[in-house]
């Protein structure tokens, strides 16, 4: 409160008039310079706040108006007006300033959110999160239990290079690739060898065209064979380049397999009435020829020169070449009929045979045999003759593969193994042979009749035909692929029967 | 030696194969009765009962599965010897009812040895 009387007016007061003015003033001025002190205090410690330039201005305002006070009581002891009137003077122009700075800047203040504002906002934003938390793990349950294999390729150094950011458990399944083996890698060096180089052009494509690539891959996976579709999906980043090829890949192994399954099963029919048809119209002129043959021969018998001599040779001749045309018809014959009853018998019995007879007529080949069975029956229906009959070609067919491979390399592993096992209600037989194994362009043909691989002279092309005949006629298949330690394998899938009321029947193997 | 001679009706479509057959029949000291399908070898059957049926299995009119049953419905132990470019499912037994005697089956081209041989354990003396 400045005091208008002039100097030295006070003198003229009350003594204790006087000192309540005095003491008055005195701790005014000692608050008025403790607040500012707070505040500058506040001001430094919270360094979030809004416009901290004010609370120095605030601080400034109140240490002047203290210094106003301490400068009145300082006067009633020695007045100085000049000296109390220059402190008044800065104190209003001060205090101006700080008034005319606020009123412009409160509606910025009164912006600011309140503290219940702001609780308001996180619990709003925290809720936000859960949501975005909650829909993020329904995605990576959705990705997680998808069929399809997913995968995230980084695109690095310009699209030279691609690194697996994620996969998903299906990826894990279809490619037998473990994550921890592939995630964070190169994405060239970590896949499958030898199918990189067949879908890099697909990746590098994406990156450069910026469109989506759809492309099939059949290769052989530590899984087995596989043949799946994947739908390459590019991803932009901010400045519009390509980063992230977004992969999703489909699995269509069992549905080519089936729809194959179909038309092979048509194609196997007409095959089969094809051969029958071939079979028996072929045999009825070689059957009169041959008959008529031993008409001939029966009348040169009696001839007795030089000439009859040499017609006998050629009735020969032409005898030996008849009967192998009729073997041949009588094999024909085999691919397209069932002969003899079926019976239910033990598969192994017969495939052991079928192992026992080849190891007979291989011994000088030195080709190392194997036969592994499970101790109990593998009970099968159809004809156990015809059954030892496929198996010995298969085993016939490895031999040649082994003896092949030894033609190029005589120190190559000479190795035939016979396995069978139970698998899902059917017994499987596998012929695993260390030959040179089955190229992929020939799988199915080598099962169709008269295809052969081999020299003129060497296997008429039936041999695994009649085994497919006889996988057939015992409601199975055959298939052959190339396992990864070499060679081929051909297996061969058999329904399992339940085993007769008396047991297994004995075996009539008849050969 | 004639009136003593073994009867058989062959029954085969195919005319060189048949007389083929009869000449080396004949030649073995049988008496031959030649049928070209299963229809007329039923009704010379039925005129000169065969001792033996040596049958194709294609024929026109009658096959050899239908001859054979008419046969065997009256004279259920009469030998069969069948002849043919098929191989039947079912084996032999597809021809062969209950209480039949054996059908023996021979796959064509004829293995004329074999077939003479069965002939003679079918028709002993």
């Amino acid at each position: 409160m400045p005091n208008l009387a002039p100097p030295g007016v006070c003198m003229l007061l009350e003594p204790d008039l006087a000192w309540l003015h005095l003491l008055s003033d005195i701790g005014t001025g000692l608050a008025y310079f403790s607040i500012p002190a707070a505040l500058v205090v506040f001001a430094l410690r919270r360094r979030d706040l809004a416009y901290p330039w004010i609370f120095g201005l605030f601080a400034l305002f109140i240490i002047a108006c203290g210094a106003t006070h301490f400068a009145h009581a300082w006067a009633m002891f020695y007045p100085n007006p000049l000296l109390e009137g220059l402190i008044k003077a800065f104190c209003a122009a001060v205090s101006i300033a700080t008034a005319i700075t606020l009123w412009p800047l409160l509606p910025r203040l009164l912006a600011l959110p309140s503290p219940a504002a702001l609780a308001r906002e996180v619990e709003e934003r925290r809720l936000a999160e859960r949501r975005a938390l909650d829909s993020e793990a329904r995605t990576a349950a959705f990705i997680a239990n998808l069929a399809e294999a997913l995968f995230v390729l980084r695109v690095d150094q310009g699209g030279t290079r691609f690194v697996t950011e994620t996969v998903n458990p299906a990826y894990e399944r279809l490619f037998g690739l473990p994550a921890s083996q592939v995630v964070g890698k190169d994405a060239q060096t970590g896949f499958i060898p030898g199918v990189t180089e067949r879908v890099l052009p697909n990746w590098q494509r994406a990156v450069a065209t910026g469109e989506v690539q759809r492309y099939e891959v059949e290769a052989e996976t530590p899984h087995g064979h596989r043949l799946w579709q994947t739908v390459l999906v590019p991803m932009r980043n901010a400045a519009g380049e390509v980063d992230r090829l977004l992969g999703s890949a489909r699995d269509v192994t069992e549905t080519r397999r089936l729809q194959a399954g179909i038309v092979e099963s048509a194609r196997l029919a007409t095959i089969g009435t094809m051969c029958a048809g071939l079979a028996h119209e072929t045999s009825q002129p070689l059957n009169a020829a041959a008959l008529w043959l031993r008409h001939a021969r029966n009348a040169a018998t009696g001839l007795m020169t030089e000439q009859g001599a040499r017609l006998m040779a050629a009735l020969n001749v032409i005898d030996s070449q008849l009967r192998r045309a009729g073997d041949l018809v009588s094999r024909i014959r085999g691919l397209a009929t069932e002969t003899g009853e079926a019976e239910t018998f033990d598969a192994a019995r017969v495939a052991r045979a079928a192992v026992r007879i080849a190891d007979g007529q291989y011994a000088p080949d030195d080709i190392a045999l194997s036969f592994t069975a499970p101790s109990g029956p593998l009970p099968v229906t159809g004809s156990p003759a015809r059954l030892e009959e496929a198996v010995l070609h298969l085993l016939s067919n490895a031999r040649d593969a082994v003896l092949e491979a030894r033609a190029t390399d005589p120190a190559a592993p000479a190795r035939i193994g016979v396995a069978l096992r139970e698998q899902g209600g059917r017994v499987v037989i596998e012929v695993r042979d260390s030959g040179p194994g089955v190229p992929d362009a020939l799988r199915q043909s080598i099962f169709d009749p008269f295809f052969t691989t081999k020299d003129p002279g060497h296997g008429s092309g039936l041999g695994l035909s009649l085994a497919a005949a006889v996988a057939r006629g015992m409601g199975g298949g055959i298939a052959v692929s190339n396992p990864p330690e070499g060679g081929a394998c051909f297996t061969m899938t058999l329904v399992l029967s339940e085993p007769t009321a008396q047991g297994l029947m004995p075996l009539a193997v008849a050969c | 030696m004639a009136s003593m001679a073994h009867r058989i009706l062959v029954a085969e479509d195919e005319g060189l194969a048949a007389m083929a057959i009869e000449d080396e029949l004949l030649s073995h000291g049988y008496e031959v009765v030649l049928a070209p399908d299963g229809q007329a070898a039923m009704e010379l059957a039925a005129r000169q009962p065969p001792d033996l049926l040596l049958t194709d299995l294609r024929m026109p009119r009658l096959d050899g599965a239908g001859l054979i049953r008419a046969l065997r419905a009256a004279r259920p132990d009469l030998p069969v010897v069948v002849m043919t470019g098929y191989a039947p499912a079912g084996g032999q037994d597809a021809f062969r009812r209950e209480g039949e005697a054996p059908v023996s089956l021979f796959s064509k081209p004829l293995d004329m040895d074999a077939v003479l041989a069965e002939l003679r354990r079918l028709l002993p003396g």
